[in-house]
Parts: C-alpha cells; structure tokens; sequence
C-alpha cells in the first residue's frame, strides 16, 4: 500500500513537474505574432505653422511674426520641415476647437501648431499656443503667456522651444542669445566691438564701442554675465559685464596678461590662463571672495579652461606634450591626463552641457577643423574643416555647435552652426564680420 | 526500500528526461524573422484586364506594332511580297481596320465606266494604270481620273493626316509610280482570300507576342520554390517594409539610443486598423515617448496595408516592434 502510495505520489509529483516545465514556452508558442520594424528613415518632421489667429484686429501682424519665428527657428534646427503655407487647405480661424486632422493629415503634416495673439486691456500681449499630433488628434501641448508687446519674438522663440522639446524628446535651445565679436572696417584697421543677439540672429546690440579690442567673450552658464578679454591701455585684462546692468568690472588684479576666462557651471567663479613669463598656468578666482586659487604649475603654456557641466573636472589647453594637446582634470587641481592623440594640434576645448562631449579646434594639414570627442578622449569626430574653422561653442542643450569661419583673403569671418552630428551646417546672419562666438544659457 | 529507490531513481530520471525533451522540442515563440521581400506593384483585377488587352490607341513609343500602322508597310511587303507586291494591296490592307471602305465603294462605282469593272482589286488596280497612262484613256476619263483619286487619295490623305484635295494629286502619281510595275503582271491574279488570311496571321501573333511578354514580366516576380505557402512569413516582411515607409523616427543623436516600443494591432481584413494601437507599456524618458509617438503615427498614417487575404488569420492580430536594439 504504502508502496502504491509511494509509486503514484511520485508519478503525480513528476507529472506536475513536466507539465510546469512544458507551460512556460508553451504560452510564448500562442503569442501574437511580433513583427520586428528597424529601418524607419531619421527624416525631418513635416510640420504645419499657420499664422497665429489674432484677438484683436490689431494683432495681425505679430500673429503672422510668431508663426514665422517658429518656422524659421524649427526649420534651422534640421530637425523639422515645415510646410509652405500655400498648402494649408483649412484656415485656422478659432484655437479652441480641434482642427479638422484629415486636411492637415491629407498635406503630409505629422504635427499642427495653431495660436493665438491677443493684446489686452493692460497693453499687455497674451500668447497661447496648441501643439497637435496630426495623425492621432491629441494635443501634445499648449500654453499660454503674457508679456509686454516688445517681447513678441521671445515668446516665439519659448513656443518653438516647447515644440522641440515636445517633438524630440530634447531640451530646445531657441531662448537663448549669443555674444560675439563684430568686426567692421578694412582689414588693417578692424574695430571689434562686443555684440549680443538672439540665437536666430535677431536682434543685435552692440556692448563696446569698439575704441579698445575684444576677445574671447564668455557667457555665464547661470547669470546674465559675460566674461572676455580686453586689450586696454597696459596688459590684456579678463573683465565681467553684466548683460542687463551693462556694468563692467576688471576681474581680480595680476600683475601679468589673464586672458582665456570662462565661467564655473554655477556662475560663481572664473577660470583663467595668468601669464608668468615665458609660462602661462591656470588659476581660478571666486567673484564674490575674490580668492585666487592656481590649479597648474608647469613650465608650459596652459590655457583655454573649461569645465565639465557639474563642476567636477575641467579640460585645457596644454603644450607641455610638445604641442598644444587637451588635458582633462580636476577641478580642484591634480594629476592631468592627456585625451587628445590625434595628428595635428588641439586647442580651445569646450565642454558640452550635457557633459557628454567636448568640442575643440584642431590644426593640422594646413586646415583648421571644428572637432569633437568623449571625455574620455575617445570617438573623435570631425563636423567642419577648411581653411580656418575656430571657436567652437555649444548651444544649451548640447545638440549644435557654433564657430567662425574665416574663409582668408580680404574677406572676414562669420559665424556657423552645425549640428553634433556634423550634419545642416547653416550661417548665422551677422550685420557684419563675426568671430568669437559663445552661446548663452537659455533665457527662462 | 530497494524497491522504492529504484523505482525514485527511474520516476526522476523520467522526470528528467521528459522535462528536457519537451523544453528542448517545444515550439519557440512565433517571432517572424525579418525576411527580405521584393517590392511588387499589385495590380487590380481590371488593371490586369486593361494590360492584357490590345490598345486601340496606339502607343507609338512601344517598339511592338500593337497598330495596325506599323504592320502595313513592311509586314505585308515581306509575307505577301511574292504573291502580291500591288500598292493596291498594301492599301486594301490599310482599309479594313480603318472606316475607309466607303471611299474605295465610290470608286467601284464610278469603275465601271472605265472597261474592266471586276472585283475590288482590280479597280484599285486601274487606279494606277489610270494614272500611268493617262494617255490611253482619253483625255476626259484622265480627268475623271483625276477626280477618282481624289476620293481614293482621301484613305491615304487621312493615313497621311488629311491633306488637302488639291494637293493629293501629284501624290497619287508619285505613289503610284513605285507600284505600278508589279501591278501590271500580277493584276491579273486573284489572290484576295490568301491576302486576307495572311494579313489575318500576322495580327493575331504580334498581339499575342505582346501580351506574352507582359505576362511573363510578371510571372517572373514569383519565388522559384514556387509554393505559395511559403509566403506565410512575408506577410511580415510585407508589413514592415509598409509601415517603414512612413515611419520618421526622432533624432535620437549621434548616440544610437536603444529605444523600442511595441505595440499590439488589430486589422480589418481590408487592411485598415479595427482600433487604435494599443502601446505596450509606458515609456521611461521623454525620448521613448518621442519614439514611441513617432511609431504610432508611422502605423495609423500607412493604412491601409496590402497583406495577403489567406493569412488574414496571421496578421488580424499582431505585435509590431518598432525598435532600435540591433543584435
């Protein structure tokens, strides 16, 4: 009996046991179907701006502004193609009921914006905004400000940021403005003067009066501040300007040349090159304790300071190899370590804000080329080359660089951009010659 | 207790060797390999028809004489050129398919005041001589003559694209002067069935040749395992390369990010969606939910899709990986 017992037990347990063993692919065996789809085309988003409705009958010609803006800035990106408005085939006459998809959808649009300008009773202008996927009906975002009617253009530019972002998964970059050097005049007497404009180009002021030259102007990655060089009456000084005040300030008082000054992640403090005969090291001032710390003492010249978006590390500019290689280390000082191995000389480094890159300038073969790599040193790429690329300097979100090309002869530089990838490499509408551009942070 | 261990030691080993066997011989999830698939124009049942059937409208780029144009000339010259090298042949032959039988009735009539009124060869036959010698006949008839061919020149005048009356006559005799030789001997034989029968062989087969070819350009797309049972894992490929074609995806970087969504779908057997794509799961970062949107829109813009009606079973129901994870 127990024997029986036993026998069956055991017949039942391995029965069970089979069958578990058996379940678990077997309820894969009964699946849907999965049907693997890889080879999507990485292709602008087609993307329908109409002008924005007016509230009043005043608003008109900022409803069509906004509109242009956006298309202009999506458009730039590379990343979006917008349609021509002679395709729209329905008017956008009210924002708050759903466009009609099927003749958006019918113009290949994946993606609607429509908004509205209405200026109001306090001589203030509100902008409200809707961003539609064509192709399921949802709204994927919409907003509304209110700013004074001069502001019109920021307030594309925070739409198109919105879109972008919304669009791409990515931070945008289009509230934000850039200082650079505008150059005028023959080329034997040039005037430099410091210059700031939206990133679109929009815009422009003029911060000097071009009497003594500039160099090498900064943004600060928090504070409305740039930070540049400047050939006065004795030694070349590091100044700090604030862009809304338009006070201006020596930074710290060395007794030889500081120039290649950048700002700290959170706007406190300057890295700079001082000059100490023949050598040029690294030091950094706090601004609001004006304490001076050296970070590099070798009998080199290292300059062009920049640091890593947490403040962790800095990569330079160092000739101690030989030639000007990059050096990466940290932020308080220490053991440095050479990244860059390639032919030709590295100079200017930049880290990007994500942290993800660091872009140079790299010198070798007669040409000047705009560069990048990892922090590690490694995936090196090249996104421009000529005659004389330099400057390079990344927009908020990491995604595009900006530099100067200088394409020789009589002509002067002007300013680029070019995507990280290397790809919709675009001019950037100066009023004049550009050189020496530095992006700011975003603006809200 | 010997017993029981020997009988433990063979119930494990069952145990063992049943649970590998059906781990090991279990089907394995039913994921459809990608397979390439050949880009096919599918045609209706009509466009088919319309491809298969000769064109009235000439088309005069297609090298084969789908037109009767192209066959009168240098066809018959060739074939019937022995029995019957008669312009007056070659413009019977023109005739038939064209309404212009008419005009050549008139002349019949007006014929049979010249001497020999016989079948509607001969006249044709006369035509020329008419104009060759114009001599002979008298003068009046000459005129006559003159008057006939301006009906007669009417078929060639249209073959021509209508000219006007006056001009035609001087291009009567010009024609004319090239058969006019051969007319004479051969005039006298009758050879109008086997003229007719040849012109009759040499249409059927020119089409024929044509709609062959047309045929077999497409018969040439099929696999050559040549079973059709084998497509049943194309569908998949079909749908893919579809759904490929509408899908943008978000600019991920120059860093392959390695997004995927999925997505469960249902289809009506017209191919369009029975219901919104159900995604599956909820994505982490804004990038995936970019991605995901992106594949969304790519499924609902690229209907309806073309699959293949006898595995509408397979495809009413499956899960599309949209997905960036290359093995």
């Amino acid at each position: 009996m127990s024997f029986d017992l036993n026998r069956r037990q055991l017949m039942i347990s391995a029965a069970t046991a089979a069958g578990a063993l058996a379940l678990g692919p077997a309820r894969d065996a009964f699946g849907q179907a999965r049907v693997q789809i890889t080879e999507g085309n990485v292709a602008p988003l087609p993307i329908a701006i109409p002008n924005f409705v007016a509230g009043t009958p005043s608003d008109n010609e900022v409803g069509a502004g906004v509109s242009q803006v956006i298309t202009n800035n999506l458009k730039r990106s590379g990343l979006f193609a917008p349609i021509d408005q002679a395709a729209y085939l329905e008017k956008i006459t009210n924002i708050d009921v759903p466009p009609q998809f099927k003749s958006w959808a019918s113009i290949n649009a994946q993606a609607l914006v429509t908004g509205r300008m209405t200026r109001q009773g306090d001589g203030r202008l509100k902008a409200e905004f809707r961003l539609w996927d064509v192709a399921t009906g949802q709204q994927l975002a919409g907003q509304q400000y209110f700013t004074s009617p001069e502001y019109w253009r920021r307030i594309a530019h925070i739409i198109s940021d919105q879109i972008y972002e919304r669009l791409t998964g990515e931070k945008g970059y289009f509230d934000s403005r850039v200082v650079f050097i505008d150059e005028s005049g023959p080329a034997e007497r040039r005037v430099k003067r410091l210059a700031l404009m939206d990133q679109d180009g929009a815009n422009v002021r003029y911060l000097t009066r071009g009497s003594d030259l500039v160099l090498t102007p900064r943004f600060s990655p928090s504070t409305q501040e740039i930070t540049y060089m400047e050939f006065g009456q004795g030694e070349p000084r590091v100044y700090l300007f604030n862009v809304e005040t338009g006070q201006r300030e020596i930074v710290g008082n060395f007794p030889g040349m500081s120039f290649a000054p950048r700002f700290s992640p959170d706007g406190q403090k300057i890295i700079m090159s001082l000059q100490q005969g023949g050598n040029s090291n690294l030091f950094v001032m706090d601004l609001r304790s004006k304490a001076t710390t050296r970070l590099t003492d070798t009998p080199a010249i290292d300059t062009s300071p920049s640091y890593a978006p947490d403040g962790s590390r800095i990569c330079f500019e160092s000739d101690r190899g030989g030639k000007p290689q990059i050096y990466i280390m940290p932020a308080g000082g220490g053991q440095a370590q050479r990244i860059s191995f390639g032919d030709g000389s590295y100079s200017t480094p930049v880290w990007s804000p994500r942290g993800d890159y660091i872009a140079f300038t790299k010198q070798g073969g007669g040409q000047f080329a705009i560069g990048i790599m990892k922090p590690d040193g490694s995936g090196e790429r090249i996104l421009t080359s000529g005659f004389h690329n330099e400057g390079p300097t990344f927009a908020p979100n990491g995604r595009v660089l900006m530099f100067f090309r200088d394409p020789g002869g009589n002509a002067g530089p002007s300013l680029f951009t070019v995507d990280v990838s290397g790809r919709n490499e675009l001019r950037v509408p100066t009023p004049g010659y550009a050189s020496d551009p530095a992006w700011s942070p975003l603006l809200s | 207790m010997k017993i029981d261990k020997t009988w433990a030691a063979s119930v494990a080993l069952h145990v063992l060797v049943l649970g590998w066997a059906m781990l090991s011989f279990s089907s394995k999830a039913f994921e459809l390999e990608p397979q390439d698939s050949v880009a096919v124009d599918t045609i209706s049942e009509d466009q088919l028809a319309k491809v298969m059937a000769g064109m009235r409208t000439g088309k005069k780029e297609n090298p084969k004489p789908l037109v009767e144009k192209v066959a009168e000339a240098k066809p018959v010259d060739d074939t019937v050129g022995k029995i019957s090298e008669k312009a007056p042949v070659v413009t019977d032959t023109s005739p038939p398919p064209q309404p212009k039988p008419k005009p050549e009735e008139k002349p019949v009539e007006k014929k049979p005041d010249p001497p020999k009124p016989v079948v509607k060869e001969e006249p044709k036959k006369e035509e020329p001589k008419k104009v060759e010698k114009k001599p002979e006949p008298s003068k009046e008839p000459a005129k006559e003559a003159e008057k006939k061919p301006e009906p007669k020149v009417d078929p060639i005048a249209e073959a021509l694209k209508k000219e006007e009356k006056k001009k035609p006559p001087p291009k009567p005799t010009e024609t004319a002067a090239k058969p006019p030789a051969p007319t004479k001997p051969k005039a006298e034989r009758v050879f109008d069935q086997s003229k007719i029968a040849a012109l009759l062989d040499k249409r059927d087969p020119t089409r024929n040749a044509v709609a062959g070819d047309v045929l077999n350009s497409n018969a040439a797309l099929g696999l050559s395992k040549g079973k059709s049972a084998d497509n049943s894992a194309t569908w998949g490929a079909m749908f893919q390369s579809q759904v490929e074609r509408c899908w943008k995806k978000p600019y991920g970087g120059i860093e392959a990010q390695r997004a995927e969504a999925s997505f469960v779908i249902r289809l009506k057997r017209d191919g369009t969606l029975e219901t919104m794509p159900q995604p599956d799961g909820h994505p982490s970062t804004p990038y995936l939910r970019v991605y995901q949107e992106s594949a969304l829109r790519a499924i609902i813009e690229c209907q309806p899709y073309n699959l293949p009606a006898q595995f509408f079973d397979e495809w009413k129901f499956f899960a599309p990986v949209f997905t960036d994870r290359r093995p």
